[in-house]
């Protein structure tokens, strides 16, 4: 699939830097949500109707079973699409007008265990279980990407970066994931 | 016999997820999507155990658990909530409406394992 050009003047809008780890939703029309990928997946997410929007960014596909650190349990897929989803409806979005862009899941190095193509697979699977459309992607390939998304009008732009390393580790920030309250 | 559980998500990504653990463990599984499916569910069921999300559309989590700690059938049923949220002012609310416990995403295998061997028996 191609990618959209964004036919509008972002230069102007406030931006708002996506990190690994991370999830932005807004709604505001002069907001633009950037972040660098390489092997990460950055989704984005937008219901037409409402004009919300949301971009994630995580590292890995899903859990080996071996990982219980509910920390590290942090940087899947499963986990940052279910926490930018649940923010959207929060705010007024419908589960089911939900459209999708997809962007990264590139191989940054060989030997790498193909993180990149996992990545892509888990994030076109996951799409289909949801049944969330698919509107755009560009995933794959070698190189990193830049990619900014107005949230309220649910654009995006992909560039591909030759000179731009991305930043792809874990901020391990000690929280409540796994917590068990009995009452 | 195996005990029973239900999952009650509207995601179904984290239906199949908790159904490769809970199945794993030795549990039968019923799935739920929402508060109204559960209910509707409950009325030709009797799992051991609820394990429920609280963001979902129709009826979510707390109208859930409000409704089946109505019925005094289910009074004694453990009732676990698996999210995303960490507030207490939720944690309260879940507590108050009658939940045994609450448990944040993600989970391990191993704490839910854990959790669950407590509140079942």
């Amino acid at each position: 699939m191609a990618e959209t050009t964004m036919k509008i003047n972002i230069n102007n809008f406030k931006r708002i830097d996506v990190m690994q780890g991370e999830k932005q939703v807004s709604s505001e029309d002069d907001v633009v949500f950037s972040t660098v990928l390489g092997s990460c997946i950055a989704a984005c997410l937008y219901d037409p109707i409402a004009k919300i929007g949301g971009m994630n960014h995580f590292l890995l596909a899903e859990p080996s079973g071996s990982d219980h650190d509910p920390n590290s349990l942090k940087r899947y897929g499963v986990y940052a699409m279910e926490v930018l989803i649940n923010a959207m409806l929060a705010k007024g979005a419908h589960r089911n007008r939900l459209r999708a862009r997809l962007y990264g899941g590139a191989t940054m190095r060989s030997g790498f265990g193909d993180i990149g193509i996992k990545n892509a697979e888990f994030a076109r699977r996951f799409l289909q279980d949801e049944h969330i459309l698919l509107n755009a992607e560009d995933i794959g390939g070698t190189t990193a990407r830049r990619v900014d998304f107005c949230p309220a009008l649910g654009l995006a732009r992909c560039r591909h970066v030759e000179n731009q390393r991305p930043v792809e580790r874990l901020e391990v920030v000690p929280d409540k994931a796994g917590d068990v309250t009995f009452f | 016999m195996a005990q029973t559980i239900m999952t009650v998500d509207d995601s179904p990504s984290m239906r199949m997820l908790l159904r490769a653990a809970l199945g794993k463990m030795g549990y039968t599984i019923i799935e739920a999507e929402d508060g109204i499916d559960a209910m509707e569910k409950l009325s030709n069921n009797r799992p051991d155990l609820l394990i429920t999300d609280i963001n979902m559309p129709r009826m979510d989590g707390f109208g859930l658990i409000e409704n089946v700690r109505q019925d005094d059938s289910w009074r004694n049923m453990p009732i676990l909530v698996l999210t995303t949220e960490t507030s207490d002012e939720k944690k309260q609310r879940a507590r108050i409406a009658g939940a045994t416990g609450w448990i944040v995403k993600p989970f391990s295998p191993d704490k839910l394992a854990a959790a669950i061997r407590r509140v079942l028996h």
